[in-house]
C-alpha cells in the first residue's frame, strides 16, 4: 500500500519502439485458434484415420499408472494385463468354464507321490525376435524368482513351495515341491526369455520400458509406451495359437472416467472399463455402443480385525475388545440391509453378498443354508448385543466393558466411490443399533491394516478361478512371523477349524472333493463373522459396435472382458468393417465448418483492433 | 482510517470519544461505500447466502443429509417433487444445496479468520518489535510467500485425518503471509505517526500500543482481507473436496461436485448434480470479492477498482 | 494496487497471489548504479538460496509427518519378511538416523540427485524429466494467453474506465475467477468435447496425443488436445492480470507527466502506448514472472480433469501412496520453480524502473 509513490513522475517509460503488444496478442490467438481449426478435422475418429493406411486399433481407455512392465515387479491390474498379452504362462484357463487349457506346456502330469511335476512345452512357440522358446527359458524364469528376492517381488508367492526347477531338455519341464500343492495349473507366471533377461543387472531397478519393442511371445508384442498417456502393442502375426484380428492394441490414459466415457461415445476409444451405473445405464441402448454388465470376479466384504497377532504369539494394534465376541460381529452383520445396498448403492448392478467366493465360480460357490444364513434383522441384531453384554446407556448409546460408548473405526479406500456410499448406509443403520462409527477414508489403508490399528474394514478381492490364493490368505500360515514383518495375511484371522480344511484342500488332486472342502472351508469362514461379504458387484464395461464386432468374455456366456484371467478378449475380438465410416464424414463436414468459423472469428477480431488503432489516429 | 484526524469535540471520557469517533468512521465508512454498487450487490447477495445457510435447520432440516430413508430413487432428474433431481443416495439435490451452504460457508469463514488471525498476529509483532524478531518472521513470511499454497494445503490434508477441521487447517495455514505484509506495512505505517510516540512517552507498554492504537487502524484492512479470504478459501475447500481429501460424511457443495464426479454424472449429462453446486461456489466466491473489493475502494480511493 | 491484486481467489485454489506482496519487497533498495544493483542483485539471490534451503528442509519432514512404516507402504502389503524389510530400509537408507537421512538427502540433491521412487522403482529425476515437458506446454501456452490478454483488455478498460465495456469486462474477469477450474474444465468437456445440442464434440476428451502420429501430423494432435486445458487455465487466470494491470494504469492516469503529454498535444491513443502502459506495467511484471511460477504448481487440477500426463497429475498420484521421494522430488521443485521466478522478477524489476538511473 505505500507504493504508489513508486510509478515514475514525471519521466516518461523506457523507449519501447511502438508497441506491438496488441497486434502480437492477436497474432498469438489467432495462431492457436488456427492450430485448433487445423488440428480439428484430423481427430473425428482416429480409428478411421488409421483405417485408411489399413491398421485396425483396438483402443483401450485405461486409468491406473503403470508401476513396472517388469513381470518381476508389477503387480497392478493394469500391467499385469498388458504382460499377460505380451508373455505367455505356462497354462491358460479355458475362457467357458476356467479349467486349465494348454499355454506354453502342451501336457502337465504329477508323480505319483504328487512332490515331482512335468510339463511338455509346444515347440511351435518363438520369440519375437525370433529364438525359439524352450523349457530352459522357462526354469530360467522359476529359477530366477527362487534365487534373487529382487525378482520375487511380484510372483514370489508362486514358487515358495518350490524345491527344483529343471530344463532336462528343450521341451520338457521339471518342477519338483517341499510338499503337494493343487495349484499346479495355476502358475499365473509371464515366462520371459533368458537370452534377454539374463543381461539384466538388478531386478529392483530394471522396469523394462526402455527397449522397444519389447521381446515376447504372447498375442501382442509391447512397442512403445509414454508414461500415463498410453502404451501401444502390435499383433504378434506369428503367435502359436493364431494371429489375433486387430491390427495394434493402444491402452489410452484417461485419469477421469467421465472423460473416458465420453471419449467412448465420441469413438475416440473402443472400450471403457469400471463403469458407474449411472454411466452404464446412460450407454445402455445408446447407438454403437454395447454395455456389459456381467457378474464381478470381485467380492466387497467388511472384514473385521479379530485382534491382530504374529505367528510368535504377539499381540499388536488396538482392534476393540467388543469385536472379539463372535455375536457382536454377527449382529453388526445382521443390521446391514444388503438388498437395499444393491439397490441404492450398486442400483442393481450387483449381486447380494454371501459365502466368499462369488457365484460366478460355480465349482467353488457356497451360500449359506436359511437357518446359517445372517439375513437383514435389526431386532435380531439389538437382541444379540444386549445378550453379549453391551447395553444401551441413558443416552441411547452402547457402552463397552470399559464404560465407554461403543465406536468403531472403519476403514475405507478413498479411491472407491462405493465405499464411501456404503459407509454412509452403515452409520444411520449401526447409529439405530446404538453404535457409533467413524469412516476413515485414506488413500492408502496398508498402514493401519498393517499395525492392526482399526476395527472393521472395507475389504475386496479379485478372485482368481483357482480359489486357492483367497483362501490362503486367512490361514494361521499367513500370518506375519514377528510383528516386524509382514504376512500375507489379510486381516488376521487365525481359526484352526478353517486350516484344516484348508490344508486337506491344497493336498487333494481330485477335482470333486477339493470343491467340496473349499465349500467347507468358506462356511467356516462365513459363521465366524470375520469375513462378511457384502456383494458381488458386477463387472460393468461397454465398447463400440462400430468398432469391435465380436469380443470373447470369461466366462463365454455372462462375463468380463477386462482383466480377465487370459488374454482372450484382446486376441479374439473382431474388427468392425468400417461401421462408423459415414458417421465420421458427417462430423467432418461440421467440424470443417466450425473450424472455418473460427478461422473468420480470429480474422475479424484481429480486423477490428486494426480499425480500432485506425480511428485512434482518424482522431488526431 | 485515520483516528488521530478528528480532534476531540466534546468533553467526554476518552473511551466514549473512541466510541464516537468510531461510529463517525464506520458512517463515513458505510455513505462511501454506498456509492459502489458491486459492493453493494455484493452486500445483498452476501445476506441472501446467510439466510439460507443460517435458516438451513427450518428450511430442509438435517434429515435432508440421511441417506437410509432417502426420498428419491438414485439419479432422478429434475421434477416438481425435486426441482434438482436427486443425487446418487435418492436424496433431494436442492436440500443438500441448501444445507451444504452451511459447510461450504462456515469453513470458508473460519478458514479465513484463521488466516487472517495469523496473518494479522504475524504482521503487528512484525511492524511492532522491529529487529531481529521482525527480520525473522518476515523471512519465515517470504518464505511461506512463496510456497505453492495449494501443493502445501493438498500434502496437510494428506498428513492429517480427514475432517472439516483439517481442511480448515490446510486452508488458514497456507494462505496468511499476504495478509502478515499487508499488515505489516499498516502497522510501520501507524507506529510512525506522531501520537504513537506520544503515548510511548507517556509510558504505555507493547500490549498497549498495539492493541490500542495499532489494532483499531489496521482492523479496516483485516476486514477487506478477511472479505477477500472467505471467497479464496471457499475456492480451496471445493478443490480439496474434489479431490477426494474432505470428509465423505458431511455434505458440503465441493463434496457434491466430487460425489457427482464419481457416479459418473459428467459422461451421463445430469447437469442438475453438476452444475448447481459449482454455480453456489462461484456465486459465494463473487459475493465475497465483490464485498471486499469496494471495502478496499473505500480504504484506499486512489485505488478506484469498483467504480 | 497492492491490495487489488490481493482480491484475486487465484484459480481457485491457491489463495490469494504472492504477487503484490512480494512487489514491494523490490522497492527498498536504491539501486541506482551497477554496483548498487549487484549488491541489491547478490542480496535477492542470497535470500533465494537461504528460501530454497527452507524448502529442502520442508520437503523432507513434513512428508515424514505421515504415519506410518515407508517399507511396508513400499511392499504394499505384500508378504515381506523382516530380513527383506531391513535390506529395502538399507537399500533406501532408511535404517539411518533421521539426521543422518537428512544430510545424505541434502547432498544429494545438491548434485541433483532427488532419490529414487517407491512406486516406479525409477529416479525421481527422471520422472520428473519426463513429465516436465507436458506441463510446460501445457502452462507456457497458457500463460502467454492469459498474460496478454489479461494486459491487453486490462490497458484498454482502465482508459476507458466506467464506460459499459469497462463494466462488463470487469464483471466477467471477476466471475470467470471466481470460478472452481476443475468445474469449468468439466463443463468444457460436456459443451465441447461430448457434445450438447447442436455444438458437435470438437476436441478430446483428455490426453495430451492420440498417439501413432509423426511429425507434423503429432504437432496438430498435440495442439487439438492443448486447446480446452489452455482454455480452462486462461479463463480463470486471465481475470488476476486483467484486474491489476487496469489499476495500475487508473494509478497513472491522473498523473501529471500524462497531463503534461497531453497538453503537448500528443493523441489520446499515443500517451496511453507510449507513457502510461510502460509505466504502469512495471508492478505486472512481478505478477507475471510470480503467476509463471505458481502456474506451474496450480496446474494441477486442470491436469487431473484433462487426464494430462503431466507434473500436477504425478503430485497427486504420488500423494496417494505416499511415495515419499517422488512427493518430496516434485515439493521441492514446485517450490523452487516459484523462489526461482521471484527472484527473477525481483532482478528484473529495477533494470526496468525508470527511475533507476545507470
Amino acid at each position: 500500500m505505500s507504493s504508489q509513490d513508486h510509478h515514475g513522475r514525471g519521466r516518461t517509460g523506457p523507449r519501447i519502439p511502438r508497441p506491438r503488444t496488441l497486434r502480437l496478442v492477436a497474432a498469438g490467438v489467432g495462431a492457436l485458434a488456427l492450430t485448433a481449426a487445423l488440428a480439428t478435422p484430423l481427430s473425428p475418429a482416429p480409428q478411421q484415420a488409421a483405417a485408411d493406411d489399413g491398421k485396425k486399433v483396438l483402443t483401450v481407455a485405461v486409468a491406473q499408472s503403470i508401476d513396472s512392465l517388469s513381470p518381476f515387479l508389477a503387480s497392478r491390474l493394469v500391467s499385469t494385463s498388458i504382460l499377460r498379452l505380451t508373455y505367455e504362462f505356462l497354462n491358460n484357463y479355458d475362457a467357458k468354464d476356467a479349467h486349465a487349457v494348454p499355454g506354453l506346456a502342451t501336457e502337465w502330469k504329477p508323480s505319483a507321490d504328487k512332490l515331482t511335476w512335468t510339463y511338455k512345452i509346444r515347440s511351435d512357440a518363438t520369440w519375437s525376435d525370433g529364438k525359439k522358446v524352450t523349457a530352459e527359458d522357462a526354469a530360467w524364469t522359476f529359477n530366477k524368482m527362487m534365487t534373487d528376492p529382487n525378482a520375487a517381488t511380484a510372483n514370489g508367492s508362486f514358487v515358495g513351495n518350490f524345491r527344483k526347477v529343471t530344463a532336462p531338455s528343450p521341451t520338457e519341464l521339471v518342477i519338483e515341491l517341499d510338499k503337494p500343492q493343487a495349484t499346479m495349473t495355476a502358475l499365473d507366471v509371464p515366462i520371459v526369455p533368458k537370452h534377454v533377461w539374463e543381461k539384466v543387472g538388478d531386478f529392483s531397478k530394471f522396469n523394462n520400458d526402455k527397449d522397444f519393442p519389447v521381446v515376447g511371445n504372447g498375442p501382442y508384442i509391447l512397442t512403445d509406451y509414454e508414461p500415463d498417456s498410453f502404451v501401444r502393442l502390435e499383433a504378434n502375426k506369428e503367435f502359436w495359437r493364431g494371429a489375433p484380428k486387430f491390427d495394434e492394441l493402444v491402452f489410452k490414459y484417461y485419469k477421469d472416467g467421465d472423460a473416458a466415457v465420453a471419449a467412448l461415445q465420441k469413438g475416440e476409444v473402443s472400450f471403457v472399463s469400471n463403469l458407474t451405473p449411472a454411466q452404464a445405464d446412460s450407454l445402455e441402448g445408446q447407438e454403437n455402443i454395447e454395455v456389459n454388465d456381467a457378474p464381478g470376479r470381485r467380492f466387497l466384504a467388511l472384514a473385521v480385525n479379530p485382534g491382530a497377532r504374529a505367528k510368535d504369539g504377539e499381540r499388536f494394534g488396538d482392534g476393540h475388545e467388543s469385536l472379539l465376541d463372535q455375536r457382536v460381529r454377527q449382529a453388526l452383520f445382521l443390521a446391514v440391509d444388503r438388498e437395499t445396498l444393491i439397490d441404492k448403492v450398486y442400483q442393481g448392478h450387483a449381486v447380494e453378498g454371501e459365502g466368499y467366493i462369488p457365484p460366478r465360480f460355480s465349482t467353488y460357490y457356497w451360500k449359506p443354508s436359511a437357518d446359517q444364513k445372517l439375513a437383514h434383522d435389526p431386532a435380531e441384531a439389538a437382541r444379540l448385543l444386549d445378550a453379549a453384554g453391551y447395553k444401551k446407556n441413558g443416552d441411547g448409546k452402547r457402552v463397552g466393558k470399559d464404560g465407554k460408548p461403543i465406536t468403531y473405526r472403519v476403514l475405507c479406500h478413498a479411491t472407491e466411490p462405493n465405499d464411501k456410499a456404503i459407509g454412509q448406509y452403515l452409520k444411520e443403520w449401526w447409529g439405530d443399533l446404538g453404535i457409533g462409527m467413524d469412516l476413515q477414508c485414506l488413500d492408502n489403508v496398508s498402514d493401519p491394516w498393517l499395525a492392526g490399528t482399526y476395527d472393521l474394514a472395507f475389504d475386496g478381492w479379485s478372485v482368481n478361478p483357482d480359489p486357492d490364493f483367497v483362501l490362503s490368505i486367512h490361514t494361521c500360515a499367513a500370518l506375519p512371523a514377528t510383528r516386524e514383518d509382514t504376512g500375507a495375511t489379510d486381516n488376521f484371522i487365525c481359526d484352526e477349524k478353517y486350516d484344516d480344511l484348508y490344508d486337506r484342500q491344497l493336498a487333494e488332486y481330485d477335482p470333486a472333493k477339493r470343491a467340496g472342502l473349499v465349500k467347507q472351508a468358506v462356511s467356516r469362514l462365513y459363521d465366524t463373522g470375520y469375513m462378511n461379504v457384502v456383494a458381488y458387484p458386477n463387472a460393468m464395461e461397454a465398447y463400440r459396435t462400430d468398432q469391435i464386432a465380436s469380443i470373447t468374455t470369461m466366462p463365454e456366456d455372462a462375463g468380463n472382458i477386462f482383466g480377465q484371467d487370459g488374454y482372450w478378449s484382446w486376441w479374439s475380438a473382431v474388427p468392425a468393417d468400417s461401421g462408423g465410416s459415414s458417421d465420421g464424414g458427417g462430423s467432418a463436414g461440421v467440424i470443417t465448418g466450425v473450424a472455418v468459423g473460427v478461422v473468420l472469428l480470429a480474422g475479424v477480431g484481429g480486423f477490428l483492433a486494426m480499425r480500432r488503432r485506425a480511428t485512434a489516429e482518424d482522431r488526431e | 482510517m485515520t483516528t488521530e484526524a478528528s480532534p476531540p469535540t466534546a468533553q467526554a471520557g476518552p473511551r466514549a470519544l473512541a466510541w464516537q469517533r468510531r461510529r463517525r468512521a464506520a458512517a463515513r465508512f458505510w455513505r462511501q461505500y454506498h456509492t459502489h454498487r458491486a459492493g453493494l450487490v455484493g452486500l445483498a447477495a452476501l445476506a441472501l447466502f446467510a439466510l439460507v445457510a443460517l435458516t438451513a435447520p427450518l428450511t430442509v432440516g438435517s434429515d435432508v443429509a440421511g441417506v437410509t430413508d432417502a426420498p428419491g430413487r438414485p439419479m432422478e432428474s429434475p421434477s416438481a417433487e425435486f426441482p434438482l433431481g436427486t443425487d446418487r443416495f435418492g436424496r433431494n439435490l436442492l436440500g443438500l444445496l441448501v444445507w451444504g451452504s452451511r459447510v461450504s460457508l462456515l469453513v470458508g469463514l473460519l478458514a479465513a479468520v484463521l488466516s487472517v488471525v495469523i496473518g494479522a498476529l504475524v504482521g503487528i509483532t512484525a511492524g511492532h518489535y522491529r529487529g531481529t524478531y521482525a527480520t525473522v518472521i518476515m523471512r519465515v513470511t517470504d518464505w511461506f510467500l512463496v510456497m505453492p499454497a495449494l501443493v502445501l494445503a493438498i500434502a496437510l490434508a494428506t498428513v492429517l485425518p480427514r475432517s472439516l477441521g483439517t481442511v480448515i487447517l490446510a486452508i488458514g495455514v497456507t494462505s496468511w503471509p499476504t495478509t502478515a505484509r499487508l499488515v505489516r506495512a499498516q502497522t510501520l505505517a501507524v507506529e510512525s505517526r506522531p501520537y504513537i510516540e506520544r503515548a510511548k512517552a507517556l509510558g504505555a507498554g507493547h500490549v498497549h500500543i498495539m492493541t490500542r492504537h495499532v489494532l483499531p487502524n489496521v482492523m479496516p484492512l483485516v476486514l477487506a482481507q478477511t472479505t477477500l479470504m472467505v471467497s479464496a478459501s471457499i475456492l480451496t475447500e471445493a478443490t480439496l473436496a474434489f479431490l477426494g481429501l474432505g470428509d465423505p460424511t458431511v455434505v458440503s457443495w465441493g463434496g457434491m461436485l466430487q460425489d457427482a464426479r464419481e457416479a459418473g454424472a459428467v459422461s451421463s449429462g445430469d447437469w442438475w448434480y453438476l452444475v448447481p453446486p459449482g454455480i453456489a461456489i462461484a456465486g459465494v466466491a463473487l459475493t465475497f470479492t465483490l464485498c471486499g473489493r469496494a471495502v478496499e475502494a473505500v480504504l484506499n480511493p486512489r485505488l478506484g477498482v469498483a467504480r | 494496487m497492492t491490495a487489488d491484486a490481493a482480491s484475486a481467489p487465484a484459480d481457485g485454489t491457491a489463495g490469494p497471489a504472492p504477487a503484490p506482496a512480494a512487489a514491494p519487497t523490490v522497492r527498498g533498495p536504491r539501486a541506482r548504479t551497477w554496483a548498487g544493483y549487484l549488491r541489491y542483485g547478490a542480496g535477492k539471490v542470497g535470500g533465494a538460496a537461504v528460501s530454497l534451503f527452507a524448502v529442502l528442509v520442508t520437503s523432507f519432514f513434513l512428508f515424514r509427518l505421515i504415519p506410518g512404516d515407508p517399507v511396508k507402504t513400499m511392499t504394499g502389503g505384500r508378504p515381506v519378511s523382516a530380513e527383506q524389510l531391513a535390506a529395502l530400509r538399507r537399500e533406501f537408507g532408511l535404517d539411518l538416523p533421521l539426521w543422518q537421512q537428512f544430510t545424505d538427502y541434502c547432498g544429494k540433491a545438491l548434485t541433483g540427485d532427488l532419490g529414487t521412487s517407491y512406486q516406479f522403482r525409477a529416479p525421481v529425476t527422471e520422472k520428473i524429466a519426463d513429465a516436465l515437458p507436458n506441463t510446460l506446454l501445457l502452462t507456457g501456452t497458457a500463460f502467454v494467453l492469459y498474460t496478454a490478454l489479461g494486459i491487453v483488455i486490462g490497458t484498454r478498460t482502465a482508459w476507458r474506465r466506467g464506460r459499459l465495456g469497462d463494466r462488463l469486462n470487469t464483471g466477467l474477469a471477476l466471475t470467470l475467477y471466481s470460478l472452481p477450474s476443475f468445474w469449468l474444465g468439466l463443463l468444457l468437456i460436456i459443451v465441447f468435447s461430448v457434445g450438447m445440442g447442436p455444438v458437435p464434440g470438437l476436441f478430446p476428451t483428455g490426453g495430451m496425443e492420440s498417439g501413432g502420429e509423426e511429425g507434423f501430423a503429432h504437432v496438430l494432435d498435440v495442439a487439438h488436445h492443448l486447446v480446452l486445458p489452455v482454455l480452462t487455465l486462461v479463463a480463470v487466470e486471465y481475470g488476476q492480470t486483467l484486474l491489476v494491470t487496469r489499476s495500475a494504469l487508473l494509478d497513472e492516469t491522473g498523473s501529471d507527466y500524462l497531463t503534461t503529454a497531453r497538453a503537448k498535444g500528443l493523441r489520446d491513443d499515443l500517451v496511453r502506448r507510449r507513457h502510461a502502459v510502460p509505466n504502469a506495467l512495471l508492478p505486472t511484471v512481478t505478477l507475471i514472472f510470480v503467476n509463471l511460477g505458481r502456474t506451474v504448481a496450480g496446474v494441477i487440477l486442470v491436469e487431473t480433469v484433462f487426464s494430462w500426463p503431466g507434473l500436477g497429475g504425478l503430485f497427486y498420484q504420488a500423494l496417494s501412496v505416499p511415495d515419499l521421494p517422488l512427493v518430496q522430488g516434485l515439493f521441492l521443485f514446485f517450490a523452487s520453480a516459484v523462489i526461482i521466478m521471484n527472484t527473477v522478477a525481483d532482478l528484473v524489476y529495477p533494470l526496468l524502473d525508470p527511475r533507476v538511473g545507470r
